[in-house]
């Protein structure tokens, strides 16, 4: 069945098809129309699922910590501030190695107050030890939530599912909706690992000494390590049932271009449009999408920019002090190989501002004309 | 018992940090610091009860539903809650932790609502059982006789009171008029006694039909005579006719015996008999003028009772004093002088100094003299030592006399029901250990409620019951954050109009929502009500319920001392102090 539905509409039927067990959500603002849908089926009874509503975000991770460790399935939603808010439990809730899905819809964090689309509030919670997948349309959106379950419960670590606010938080596109038989084929009732009961009471997440901490990061850290191939599996599973996939990246137009451009969630989108123009101009240039940015797909890339000899990234986002946090990323996991392309660092769209096709060509532009970049950071449609 | 788990390595361990086995290895209480425990601390209220009554807990037992558990509670110590509920002048309230935050508890009406309560369930106070180890006799049948022979009855010991009025209760009967004491409500409590055993000979003055020789079989002898004797005022015409005295003057209206009065009644005075006199001469249709030498300030009478008094149409002069009684034509006049006031005297009050030539008139039919009352102390035998106005005894009561023992009125300056019901049972415990051969001081220091003068019976006879903290917890010890304002209930009382017309109870008990209503506003300092607080705060859930002498304790295995259940406690019954190491 195909709707028109915005992104949080999108965001409600992946957790409805989900079957989660409990919704633990702060009500107010940053909270958007997720929850409100959501809970509306809930309270008319349509859907059975448990909804707590708590005092603040720092609450609704805090509870899902608790369900979750009771061994339901678990979902929330929040956005900007109140993934700040949530912080602390972020932490706890990848600690106790628990797979409980949130959906964060992009934005910015003040002050100033800002209430539009941007990566910083999901970025600044990267080491949290979260598994992160970034959206480009309401239908990816759907269907990531359900492939999120998946990975979760299969390497037990929470995951993140991020969408752009705005553009695709409120605005509506056709979704394909699939039935809750085909679903239920796919995603199969979760089984925790350590079932509670209360015949045989256990502590969860217990002191533990500096003799054993360092070995259960370090489990964790194996378990990340486990994603992307668990991922693959599952995504190529999702194509079969349902004809579609998305891979943790994707790269499109020339496969022998030298200049590549490297962008997530919607503005992947638009970049499309850019690649190609630029391709019909007789250019040789190739587009990445990345989406899944924990953990980094730094084998996935390279495999994937092998001969090319400049990366342009655009971050819509800034850790203040370094530069784009993609770009940063990618450097990161270039620097061992021998060919590396140079990287070429752009800032653009802070704060909600559109990038638009334009924006992008002038990236793509300075990219081919120059055999360097000039500065560390290159701003996109900067007002000096 | 779980034990501490060790592993090789990553490879051996599970997932997560989780327990495999239970905790209970790692007994956490070993970071305490400091220990919090469960110990009742003394409430204000008890320890200013003459009486000793245990009002926490008897109001405790209000808010359970358990009335006649609150009447089994208050009996331990009391025989006359419905006496004390009705004229004790209560200052158990004006201590209250509660007047620090609202209004003190009406702990006066809820222990009146349970001696009504009980009366009305059929309760009796039943004989114990079993062998009478003495005989004591008692002289007087008011509280403090009444008391002493109620608590030795339950001693097991066979008591006979002697009376020298025709009927038993001393100044309970004669003294108090029934609209503050109705008469059946005195009968019913002191029948009470009886039913312990006590025998009631009334009729047998000391000295006339009972000689000393005659107490011969007698182990012990408790002397509470009271104070009967009218002070006198020492001006000209106080011998007159139509001059009466007040405690004369209320026998016979407590006796319903005629009194020739006129319309007009001076009454002189300021302290309880005083109003007595004045409110029942109100109610036989006459006009009263009371005449005081200080101002409202200083009148010794209780508040209540002077403003029942002025609502009822009693005037009152102040600062006046009468220096001579004149008749003219059957009418009185009372020459008086102005007066003001000066320094503080001894009783802690400002003096009235007399206004030179401030001489005037007053005009009366009748004046009713009721500046004081002595004590009798010609059928004292010798041996008995008297200083300003009282016999003297030790702390315990026990007099020059071997085995014999002095209390009430006649013995303290403090006149109330309850000073002579809290003396009476003091001089009990003080035959009993006399005729056992036990060291008094120490019985009564084990039983002292807080620091005393005020003690526990019940603790004497029951030494097994949960330790009290002498401690008195004040209201900085509460946790005001959990109660919230409330208004302090009130007896009802009939409209002025109708009290005047005669001598029914003025004031009603309370019913049972009121008594309930009002039990619940009590703090229940220093004394566990099972709140839970700390059972629900205790980040450590280390409280643990039992069925023990406390209903909650603390689990010191894991207990980390925090505090928080110290803290949170509304009430103060939990101490905390600093581990030993």
């Amino acid at each position: 069945m195909k709707r028109v539905i915005t992104g949080n509409q999108a965001v409600a039927y992946g957790v409805i098809l989900s079957r989660v067990d409990v919704i633990s959500a702060y009500p107010i603002t940053p909270q958007t129309t997720i929850v409100e849908e959501l809970s509306e089926l809930i309270a008319s009874g349509r859907l059975t699922t448990r909804f707590l509503k708590v005092e603040s975000e720092h609450s609704a991770m805090a509870a899902l910590i608790g369900a979750s460790t009771g061994g339901v399935r678990c979902f929330t939603a929040t956005s900007s501030h109140g993934l700040a808010y949530m912080h602390e439990m972020l932490h706890w809730a990848s600690g106790a190695r628990l797979p409980i899905v949130l959906v964060n819809v992009n934005r910015a964090i003040g002050a100033p107050w800002n209430i539009w689309s941007d990566q910083s509030d999901s970025l600044s919670q990267r080491d949290t030890g979260w598994i992160q997948l970034y959206c480009e349309n309401n239908q990816e959106v759907l269907d990531t939530i359900l492939q999120a379950y998946r990975i979760a419960e299969s390497v037990k670590l929470p995951v993140m599912v991020v969408l752009d606010a705005y553009v695709l938080s409120h605005t509506s596109e056709p979704v394909e909706i699939p039935t809750m038989e085909e679903v239920d084929a796919f995603l199969p009732p979760y089984c925790p690992e350590y079932p509670i009961d209360t015949r045989e009471p256990m502590a969860f997440s217990v002191i533990t000494t500096p003799e054993y901490f360092l070995e259960f990061r370090y489990k964790i850290q194996k378990a990340m390590e486990q994603v992307p191939e668990v991922a693959k599996k599952v995504d190529d599973e999702f194509r079969s049932r349902f004809g579609r996939g998305y891979g943790s990246i994707e790269r499109y137009g020339r496969r022998d271009a030298e200049i590549l451009l490297m962008t997530s969630g919607t503005v992947a989108s638009t970049s499309r449009i850019v690649i190609q123009k630029f391709i019909e101009k007789g250019v040789s240039v190739a587009g990445i999408k990345i989406k899944r940015f924990r953990p980094f797909p730094s084998k996935e890339i390279y495999e994937e920019i092998k001969g090319a000899r400049k990366l342009a990234v655009i971050d819509r986002n800034l850790s203040a002090g370094v530069g784009g946090i993609f770009a940063q990323e990618l450097r990161a996991s270039l620097y061992s190989r021998e060919e590396r392309p140079q990287v070429f660092g752009f800032i653009s769209g802070l704060g909600g501002r559109d990038i638009t096709p334009e924006l992008i060509e002038e990236a793509v532009q300075y990219t081919v004309e120059h055999p360097q970049p000039e500065e560390e950071i290159l701003w996109l449609g900067l007002k000096k | 018992m779980g034990k501490q788990l060790t592993f090789k390595g990553a490879s051996d361990m599970p997932m997560i940090s989780i327990s495999l086995g239970d905790m209970d290895w790692n007994k956490t209480g070993a970071w305490r610091a400091q220990r919090p425990f469960y110990e009742d601390r003394t409430p204000p209220c008890s320890v200013a009860c003459p009486a000793g009554n245990d009002i926490v807990t008897f109001i405790q037992k209000i808010t359970q539903g358990d009335v006649e558990g609150a009447w089994n509670v208050i009996k331990e110590e009391n025989p006359f809650p419905g006496i004390c509920g009705r004229v004790c002048f209560h200052p158990c309230e004006s201590k209250c932790n509660r007047g620090n935050y609202d209004e003190p508890i009406a702990i006066h009406a809820l222990e009146r609502f349970v001696s009504d309560f009980a009366f009305n369930l059929n309760k009796k106070i039943e004989k114990i059982p079993g062998v009478r180890k003495g005989k004591v006799a008692i002289i007087g049948s008011g509280p403090a006789g009444m008391s002493c022979a109620y608590h030795l009855a339950k001693l097991h010991y066979e008591v006979t009171v002697f009376e020298s009025s025709s009927a038993s209760g001393g100044l309970l009967r004669s003294g108090i008029p029934s609209y503050r004491l109705p008469k059946d409500i005195l009968d019913r409590e002191i029948s009470n006694i009886e039913a312990l055993g006590v025998e009631i000979r009334t009729g047998i003055p000391l000295g006339e039909n009972l000689a000393w020789d005659g107490l011969k079989d007698y182990q012990a002898i408790f002397i509470a005579t009271g104070a009967h004797q009218n002070r006198r005022l020492d001006i000209p015409g106080e011998e007159g006719k139509s001059v009466f005295n007040g405690l004369d003057f209320l026998r016979k209206i407590n006796l319903n015996q005629k009194v020739k009065l006129g319309e007009k009644i001076a009454i002189i005075g300021g302290g309880n008999t005083a109003i007595d006199v004045a409110r029942s001469v109100i109610r036989l249709r006459k006009k009263a003028i009371l005449l005081y030498r200080r101002s409202r300030e200083e009148m010794p009478a209780f508040k209540d009772e002077i403003e029942e008094a002025m609502e009822e149409g009693v005037k009152i002069r102040y600062l006046v004093n009468p220096i001579r009684i004149q008749q003219k034509e059957g009418l009185k006049r009372l020459e008086c002088l102005r007066m003001e006031l000066g320094e503080k005297d001894e009783s802690g009050r400002r003096s009235p100094v007399p206004i030179s030539r401030s001489n005037f008139f007053i005009e009366a039919d009748s004046v009713i003299i009721a500046a004081g009352e002595e004590i009798d102390v010609s059928f004292l035998p010798k041996g008995m030592e008297k200083r300003e106005g009282i016999v003297l005894t030790q702390r315990d009561g026990s007099t020059g006399i071997k085995g014999v023992f002095a209390g009430g009125d006649l013995t303290s300056n403090q006149r109330t029901v309850a000073h002579a019901i809290g003396s009476g049972k003091k001089a009990a415990l003080a035959i009993d250990c006399y005729l056992n051969g036990k060291d008094t001081e120490e019985a009564i220091h084990r039983i002292l409620i807080g620091e005393g003068p005020s003690l526990s019976i019940f603790r004497h006879l029951h030494p097994e019951a949960r330790p009290m903290n002498p401690h008195v917890v004040t209201f900085e010890e509460l946790n005001m954050d959990y109660f919230e304002p409330s208004k302090r209930l009130r007896e009802s009382k009939g409209p002025v109009k109708e009290r005047v017309k005669g001598f029914g109870e003025v004031t009603s008990t309370f019913t049972e929502g009121f008594a309930l209503e009002e039990a619940e506003r009590c703090f229940s300092c220093g004394t566990c009500n099972e709140c839970e607080n700390c059972y629900v705060f205790c980040p450590d859930a280390s409280i643990l319920k039992t069925e023990d002498i406390f209903s909650h304790q603390v689990d010191y295995d894991f207990c980390k001392g925090c505090g928080i259940c110290f803290s949170e406690c509304p009430r103060g019954a939990i101490s905390l102090r600093e581990e030993e190491r």
